[in-house]
């Protein structure tokens, strides 16, 4: 009830007062704090509930639908109110709900004809009245259950209190929205998010570099020769690297997030390019660098199967798994351009060839099985929708050297030759892609990928020897991680421990990155002039 | 170093002399009067697997032009140069496009021809406009 404040609260004077404190009445209420509440409205002269509202639910809850008709029309002062009718309209239908359970037929029927048209509410409610009757099952007769009528009239509360218009009503639990709204707005701002722990209302909401990878933790040194692709297991237990040294290794990663060797696969005898972990994780594919494709057991590390044959030429450039793991697409440039389908023992289950199909730059499947992503020479994307057979293209502007899916198959992101990353939807929507830059790429492929808590991060690899990760709300990139020595290829977040990067590089290392020290200066490109801040690392 | 990316170009084109990767389309040719120091040169819309060097102002015979030398990305040996930007008004349209040295590229025919030509004056040579 106002009782004439015009004091406002707040460093701007928007907040008024009287409001202020009947919210958190309400909320004392709602976290049960009964005494407090009550004690509250009597100190501060401001009820919770205003008279009006307090007789209406008398009324109700007491079943006196005349009084309870009398005080809707008067809280409601228009008769063309749509809620206003509405309200009526539900007073009605309990009214004679309640009637015809207790078998008062005339009653209702008086109901009905007299006060439902008097009450001025139109006459397609009073009709729905009449069809409620007829045609609503629970309008039976039937024995009379005084806990089912209570129940059943204080849901009736519920549904008015929300057509009845503010002051007098409003909505429940009103102070925990306020307060977490603004707590989700600082979240947005926050630029290092990636928990979904929650957060102290204490101080306004800032993460720091110590919520993303960005610290080395680990260094591997295992291959012979520069490490071109680097990718985690979809548990996150595992990773597998491919080298130009033509093996690809399995490591393990323990419980304390420290990486040890596995398994070396070896049998290819060109530069393995790229792998792919089956989405169980016990089978992993290989592609040597203009060669074939090879399957092998996770576990043991054993080869299963080789596709395509060496001496008759069959060229892979890129695989995907579908769920299932037991099927499996390629991108084939040799003797013909196309992609083909496969099963795990071997055989050709499908085929896309023919002259006209450009070759096959990279592909990948939607973690749903229903999309396929095809990049084809040299600047086309096609998205191949496996039920529909719908296809759409998209044509780049520059030539696109890899392709990644986002962790829940909505997004996608490519890496192009001129230095830029282009961030796409699955769906369509979007005319445009979301642009990323801050690389160096301009002669060889580097792959880039999705991480952190919802695939809010994308981090790539770059020319300059570093790793650089962009929060997607701005297209200059966030952190930029020195290290290596020589031009990363490959980054891979570990989908499981949004704080645990991978990355593979021409110095034939493999850096595993961890969460960042607090006490460093941020390394923020956006505030340098030129170029970035190289940090010893 | 790396994994080069290099682009497929099908039809008829030019090819880098010493590793043959593929440079640019016969059908991309806007002029083949360009002059170099070295000789004859082709005017091309687009090229492909290059990279590029320092931008530079260079004197050429029809002006002042900004120009980045360009590189065969899988041999490094230089191929030409790419203008980025050009003085005068009437020499714009070649902003964007790229020269290729005739001596430093395979023909569609295979054949390369050594144009060990005349003195050509000033510093770098260019084009008779047409």
């Amino acid at each position: 009830m106002e009782n004439g404040l015009s004091e406002v609260l707040g460093s701007k004077g928007l907040l008024k007062k009287h409001e202020f404190i009947r919210v958190l009445v309400q909320c004392l209420y709602s976290l049960g704090f009964k005494k407090s509440a009550s004690c509250l409205e009597h100190e501060s002269k401001i009820l919770y509930k205003t008279a009006d509202y307090e007789f209406l639910e008398m009324q109700v809850l007491s079943g006196d639908w005349d009084s309870c008709v009398a005080v809707l029309d008067r809280i409601f002062d228009n008769s063309k109110d749509d809620m206003r009718n509405t309200a009526l309209y539900l007073v009605f239908k309990q009214c004679l709900f309640e009637y015809l359970k207790r078998g008062d037929v005339s009653l209702a029927l008086n109901v009905l004809r007299k006060q439902a048209p008097m009450s001025k509410m139109g006459k397609e409610k009073v009709h729905r009245l009449a069809c409620d009757i007829v045609c609503s099952k629970e309008m039976k007769f039937g024995e009379e259950d005084s806990c089912l009528v209570q129940d059943s009239r204080k849901n009736l509360l519920v549904e008015l209190k929300k057509l009845i218009p503010l002051p007098i009503v409003f909505p429940e639990r009103r102070l925990e929205h306020l307060v977490e709204t603004a707590v989700m707005d600082q979240i947005d701002k926050c630029l290092y998010h990636n928990s979904c722990d929650a957060v102290s209302l204490y101080k306004d909401h800032h993460c720091g570099r110590d919520q993303i990878p960005s610290e080395t933790v680990q260094i591997l040194m295992a291959h012979k020769n520069e490490v071109w692709f680097v990718q985690f297991s979809n548990s996150g237990k595992y990773l597998a690297t491919a080298s130009s040294d033509c093996t690809a290794i399995i490591w393990k990663v323990l419980d304390d997030n420290k990486v040890e060797l596995k398994h070396t696969l070896q049998s290819h005898k060109n530069p393995v390019s790229f792998v792919s972990w089956s989405p169980d994780d016990t089978k992993l594919l290989t592609c040597g660098n203009g060669e074939v494709l090879k399957l092998w057991d996770v576990d043991t590390g054993v080869l299963r199967h080789t596709f395509g044959n060496n001496d008759t030429g069959f060229t892979v450039s890129s695989c995907a798994w579908f769920p299932d793991s037991t099927r499996l697409v390629c991108g084939s440039s040799d003797p013909e351009n196309g992609i083909v389908m496969w099963d795990t023992n071997g055989n050709e289950l499908k085929a896309w060839r023919g002259t006209r199909i450009p070759k096959v730059v990279d592909l990948a499947v939607t973690p749903d099985g229903e999309s396929m992503i095809t990049v084809f020479s040299d600047r086309e994307i096609r998205i191949l929708n496996l039920e529909t057979k719908v296809e759409r293209v998209i044509s780049e502007e520059q030539p696109i050297t890899s392709l990644s899916v986002s962790g829940d198959g909505k997004f996608f992101i490519v890496n192009l030759s001129c230095q830029g990353i282009h961030l796409w939807d699955l769906a369509g929507e979007w005319k445009k892609p979301l642009k990323l830059s801050g690389h160096k790429q301009s002669k060889y492929v580097i792959r880039s990928c999705f991480g952190g808590l919802d695939s809010s991060f994308v981090a790539s690899g770059s020319e300059d020897s570093q790793v650089y990760i962009w929060n997607l709300k701005n297209a200059k990139p966030l952190e930029v991680l020195s290290g290596h020595s020589m031009t990363v290829n490959c980054v891979s977040w570990n989908p499981k421990n949004p704080r645990m990067l991978a990355s593979a590089s021409d110095d034939q290392t493999i850096r595993i990155w961890g969460p960042g020290k607090l006490n460093k200066p941020e390394n923020r490109l956006g505030d340098q002039a030129n170029g970035r801040n190289r940090r010893t690392g | 170093m790396g994994r080069l990316f290099l682009v497929n170009l099908e039809g008829k084109g030019y090819t880098c002399m010493h590793c043959k990767t593929s440079l640019a389309l016969c059908e991309d040719v806007v002029s083949k009067s360009f002059q170099s120091r070295h000789g004859k040169a082709y005017l091309f819309s687009n090229v492909v697997n290059v990279y590029a060097g320092k931008k530079e102002d260079r004197m050429m015979m029809t002006g002042m032009h900004t120009v980045v030398d360009i590189y065969c990305v899988k041999c490094g040996s230089y191929v030409g140069w790419r203008y980025e930007f050009a003085f005068e008004k009437n020499q714009k349209y070649k902003e964007g496009k790229s020269v290729l040295e005739r001596y430093k590229v395979c023909g569609p025919t295979g054949n390369n021809t050594y144009w060990v030509s005349q003195e050509v004056e000033a510093a770098e040579s260019d084009t008779d406009d047409a």
